[in-house]
């Protein structure tokens, strides 16, 4: 569905992003996860078009390379962003509304922004402005304006950041959700390796850029490799 | 009841209060399109003044350099109006659009916007030479409601540019453009991501601001003269009144256009035209020191 083949990304002297490959199946939930500093969300921005790239990324048979960011957007690959990246003065229903209509293709679709807006439990906040609502409220507004434009593919960048136990849960039962009645392949950066271990069927973990791993969490969490770079003796002899 | 004097001073006032909304609602627009582009792209235009005289300039040529005066504010409507929407954008992908991808561009793109205006302010003189022209009035004659009298290119003028403001506020609200604008105006990456092109929405916001200026320019060069210099004070009004409202105020803006209108015409009526700027740069310093965030701004 998504291929990422020899991508390699340099800010001057700096590799951000070192020959990386990886492909990502129609209906998996995949993870990306590492250090601080790795290269996770340089990937996200290559993929949705904020840098340009060597090497060659393919989304259903497309080649992604040199479109722009609302191109790829309106080609089915759909983000978020760690910060809640929301219209401040608008209601959650025009900004629902902004993803409807410019992203998915067909034009503003009322009935899929009404089924968003109930999936995500909005209904109550649905002519509040979006500036009023709490952390939790804005990061499922952000992933509703990204269903909204009616994605291939649905990335989220650090989901869980900011949040407490009981959201945590909420967030990871919203994303299997959207994952199993949705039919959305999702791929999730993430640092809560639990997390990670709980929701995905693959996990890549980068260092420096470079794949040092990419295979079933269970077995990922395992590699040597990744014990010595990213996750430590304690998490891999605990889990 | 009231003596003859009385009665003298009141047309007088009103007269002048006429005079006030006619201008202040061209400050309005010009102020209405500042916002507008400054709110989107985050960019000082200091040409924005010369698109004013543009479109006085193209508006004279059509009627008196093309001798098409027969077609009169229509056909000028009809052609200036476009043409103005082109080069706005076409000058936004050109010399603006480029310098947005740099370091610092909010600097280099106040520097590039100084240099088009002492471009396009030279390119004046050379084509329409250094004399003054004018533009003949939208509609002849006077409305009389009994003793008061009302000319109506001054109704025009008041009637134009409010309509003007409305249109455009109902575009940005019920429009597929104008939510696009509004989105970008809030968060242009939080737009990118589900698809607007904001790039696009950059320099169509940049070709509607150039519009709504050169429109007042039109519009103001019936009671003004087109002066190839006349730009720099121009952007600087739209400034102050930018300033008073509150950068990124429509409604701030609205209100502070009246406001500098009406001052500028009873300080002018009182004391003398050449006091009026005065008057217009003592409430700018005032503003600044007291009130820096304008009448309606966020503040920090």
């Amino acid at each position: 569905m998504l291929a990422l083949k020899n991508v390699t990304k340099k800010f001057g002297e700096l590799i951000a992003v070192n020959d990386l490959s990886f492909t990502v199946e129609q209906g998996q939930i995949f993870g990306i996860a590492g250090p601080n500093g790795a290269g996770k969300s340089t990937v996200y921005n290559l993929i949705t078009g904020f840098y340009p790239y060597e090497g060659e990324i393919v989304f259903n048979g497309k080649n992604l390379s040199g479109m722009p960011p609302y191109k790829i957007a309106r080609a089915g690959i759909a983000r978020t962003f760690q910060i809640p990246q929301i219209f401040p003065s608008l209601t959650v229903d025009t900004s629902l509304n902004v993803g409807s209509r410019f992203g998915s293709g067909t034009g503003l679709d009322p009935a899929h922004v009404d089924k968003i807006i109930e999936f995500l439990e909005l209904s109550e906040d649905r002519f509040t402005k979006t500036n009023k609502l709490n952390l939790m409220g804005k990061k499922k507004l952000m992933i509703g304006a990204a269903l909204a434009t009616k994605p291939g593919i649905l990335m989220l960048d650090e989901p869980m950041a900011g949040s407490n136990a009981r959201e945590i849960k909420a967030l990871m039962d919203l994303i299997l959700r959207i994952n199993q009645e949705m039919g959305l392949t999702i791929i999730i950066i993430e640092h809560f390796m639990k997390v990670l271990t709980e929701l995905t069927q693959e996990l890549l973990i980068i260092e420096s850029g470079s794949m040092i791993c990419c295979d079933s969490p269970e077995k990922a969490t395992r590699d040597p490799k990744v014990i010595e770079s990213y996750i430590g003796d304690a998490y891999a002899e605990n889990n | 009841m009231f003596s003859e004097d009385t009665i003298l001073l009141f047309y007088e006032i009103t007269d002048v209060i006429i005079a006030g909304l006619s201008t202040g609602s061209v400050y309005a627009l010009m102020a209405v399109g500042m916002t507008l582009v400054y709110g989107v792209t985050k960019a000082f235009n200091f040409a924005y003044g010369d698109f004013f005289n543009m479109g006085g300039y193209l508006a004279w040529m059509i009627m008196f350099g093309l001798g098409l005066e027969f077609g009169g504010y229509p056909l000028v409507m009809i052609l200036v109006l476009p043409i103005l929407f082109i080069v706005g954008y076409a000058l936004e992908k050109l010399l603006v659009a480029p310098l947005r991808k740099r370091e610092d561009w909010e600097n280099k793109v106040m520097m590039m916007t100084l240099g088009l205006a002492l471009f396009l302010t030279s390119l004046y003189m050379v084509v329409f030479g250094v004399r003054m022209k004018s533009l003949p009035p939208i509609l002849e004659g006077t409305l009389e409601v009994g003793q008061l009298v009302f000319a109506y290119q001054d109704i025009m003028i008041f009637v134009m540019s409010i309509s003007s403001i409305l249109a455009l506020g109902w575009v940005l609200n019920n429009t597929r453009v104008g939510l696009a604008v509004r989105a970008v105006a809030q968060n242009p990456v939080g737009a990118t991501i589900v698809g607007i092109p904001k790039e696009k929405i950059f320099a169509t916001t940049f070709a509607i601001s150039t519009v709504m200026v050169g429109f007042g320019g039109i519009l103001l060069s019936q009671k003004w003269f087109i002066n190839p210099n006349s730009g720099g004070i121009i952007m600087v009004k739209a400034w102050v009144v930018t300033a008073l409202g509150g950068m990124g105020s429509i409604r701030g803006g609205l209100f502070a256009a009246f406001i500098i209108g009406m001052l500028e015409a009873f300080v002018g009526w009182f004391f003398g035209m050449s006091y009026s700027m005065i008057a217009l740069f003592g409430l700018l310093l005032a503003t600044l020191v007291f009130r820096p965030q304008g009448l309606m701004g966020k503040g920090e």
